[in-house]
């Protein structure tokens, strides 16, 4: 049972980096993009490269991951980013295809459809930390800073950019705000956070395969910022735990089938999101009432 | 057809630019078009310093189509614009309201989500980063500034509101307070007043004034005849994307042709 639970706690600080990473661009700067499971995948697959051919430190690994990360965040946002709306949901759901193909595809460094296996546990000062309780700390370590993080920049001056490119990107234009860098700045940031979750995970399981980065794992990601509350804080935390809580729930409850728990899952996270929608559409941490529609570009 | 041509000649000719100020913006011979539909039809028209110019025409005259262009928001087909001798065509937009020229949108276009402080405040930080220039005694100058600019539009005890939860006039008063951050030389105003109520538009026009007393340069698109008489210094008359006059207001106004073309009587 305290495995379970500590299996469970270490997923949901992952995920947890992921969701609050992903609220960054999505809750405060209105970018709705479907490709986060891929700055994931990229820091997962950077880490776990790292580790089976040079050294497994995290204070080498997880930044070098999220340079990757970012770099290749910032090729692809600078085009996707010239698109907006819809648009640019359609555009980064390119990306998360084009993504998962590389890694299933790329097999000189990604292992292909098998995957990477046999990475080493995370080395902390000459130490590994294979232990699932020093591993969950090592997991807290990092979620503690990024949420710090993403506070302070959310409450500083670029966060208040954010905002208003959310709000009007047109009157952002109008106050003599550069948008373009602005937003190309959140995504490169949030792409490199979630490299970090990306890393850990990569050390945690020991083993990556494409099946952690596909749609699914963006659309989850998704759902967990929604339901929490787009554009809050404690929103992702709250949607992460609540998401990763219902399978365990689910599989104690002995009167459903349990050869069916996966799709009873599916049914319970596509109503819940229905009805948040509805009644609260802010998600459950942001405010009950809708939000108005976007105003419209010049 | 001839005649109308003529007729429209004579009338620029006749009403010449008013105001000794220096010119800051200059439109020269600009064209747009949208398809087939000629939005901008070789507009002229200079802005200069310390005058309220405002822009009059019926709808779908090619007024605001004006506004985007000089702000970058639209590129013109042709011709040129200068401000301050500087050419602002092929600039983006940010960059030309960081040169000094900020605007209001009919639709207003406020930060929603944002408090009416955070609203005015951002516009006032020069750096988009975590850190500002001036450090803390900067950061106190702002804010300091912020609460005198709520203090003049009456939105002092709505500081801390979202922008989406004000009424229509305080989030006019809103959008006003907004470009009165921007430091601005030249303010472009897109129907400030529309929709106002009396004592609100009272409130509009004493504060207009005073920021045109203390040297603000202003160009109005308004509908609103009692703030086209009451503010205006030039009138600039648009029709189809055509500027059929320029000049002062009486001479503007009293202009049996351009009444009733801006009335939709184009028979007289």
């Amino acid at each position: 049972m305290l495995a379970y639970l500590l299996n469970l706690a270490t997923l949901m600080c992952i995920n947890a980096v992921l969701a609050i990473t992903l609220n960054f661009i999505m809750g405060y700067a209105g970018i709705f993009s479907i490709a986060h499971a891929i700055f994931f995948g990229v820091g997962a697959y950077s880490a776990a490269w790292l580790a089976l051919h040079a050294s497994a430190n995290i204070f080498l690994v997880i930044p070098l991951a999220m340079l990757v990360a970012g770099a290749l965040s910032l090729v692809l946002a600078l085009p996707a980013l010239r698109v907006r709306g819809e648009y640019f949901v359609a555009a980064s759901l390119g990306l998360q295809v084009l993504g998962v193909t590389v890694f299933s595809e790329w097999k000189s460094v990604t292992g292909g459809l098998g995957g990477m296996i046999g990475i080493p546990p995370a080395e902390l000062f000459g130490h590994a930390v294979a232990d699932p309780v020093q591993f969950l700390l090592l997991a807290l370590c990092c979620l503690i800073p990024v949420l710090l993080l993403t506070s302070v920049l959310l409450r500083s001056s670029f966060g208040r950019n954010l905002k208003a490119i959310r709000d009007s990107e047109s009157a952002a234009h109008a106050c003599g705000k550069n948008v373009a860098v602005i937003k190309t700045l959140s995504v490169v940031i949030s792409a490199m956070l979630a490299a970090v979750a990306g890393a850990l995970y990569a050390f945690y399981m020991g083993f990556i395969n494409v099946e952690s980065f596909m749609l699914d794992t963006s659309v989850l990601l998704m759902a967990m910022v929604i339901i929490g509350g787009t554009g809050t804080l404690l929103g992702p935390l709250v949607g992460t735990v609540l998401l990763m809580l219902l399978p365990g729930v689910f599989s104690y409850m002995s009167f459903l089938p349990q050869t069916e728990i996966g799709s009873i899952q599916q049914i319970a996270y596509g109503l819940a999101m229905v009805l948040l929608m509805i009644y609260r559409p802010g998600g459950i941490v942001g405010s009950s009432s809708a939000r108005p529609a976007k105003e419209k570009a010049a | 057809m001839n005649a109308i041509t003529e007729h429209e000649s004579a009338m620029q000719a006749a009403l010449a630019p008013q105001g000794d100020g220096e010119v800051l913006l200059s439109i020269r011979h600009l064209n747009k078009s949208f398809g087939g539909l000629k939005v901008t039809n070789d507009v002229s028209l200079d802005l200069r310093a310390g005058i309220v110019t405002t822009l009059v025409g019926p709808n779908g005259a090619g007024k605001t189509t004006l506004f985007n262009q000089i702000t970058g928001h639209l590129v013109p087909d042709d011709g040129e614009i200068l401000w301050r001798g500087q050419s602002l065509i092929g600039r983006r937009h940010f960059q030309i309201a960081r040169m000094g020229i900020a605007r209001t949108f009919q639709d207003l276009r406020l930060f929603n989500q944002m408090s009416v402080e955070e609203n005015v405040l951002t516009v006032m930080e020069p750096v988009s980063w975590i850190w500002q220039p001036g450090g803390r005694a900067a950061r106190q100058q702002r804010l300091e500034r912020v609460h005198d600019i709520l203090a003049r539009t009456g939105l002092e005890t709505k500081a801390r509101t979202r922008a989406i939860d004000l009424s229509y006039a305080e989030r006019k008063f809103l959008s006003m307070a907004r470009i009165m951050a921007a430091d601005a030389r030249i303010w472009l105003l897109d129907e400030p007043a529309s929709g106002l109520d009396r004592s609100s538009y009272e409130r509009f026009l004493g504060l207009l004034r005073s920021e045109v007393a203390k040297g603000v340069t202003v160009c109005i698109i308004e509908h609103n005849l009692d703030i086209v008489v009451g503010i205006s210094d030039r009138i600039a008359f648009l029709d189809q994307g055509k500027l059929l006059a320029d000049g002062l207001p009486d001479e503007v106004l009293k202009n049996p042709h351009l009444a009733a073309i801006y009335f939709g009587d184009q028979t007289s």
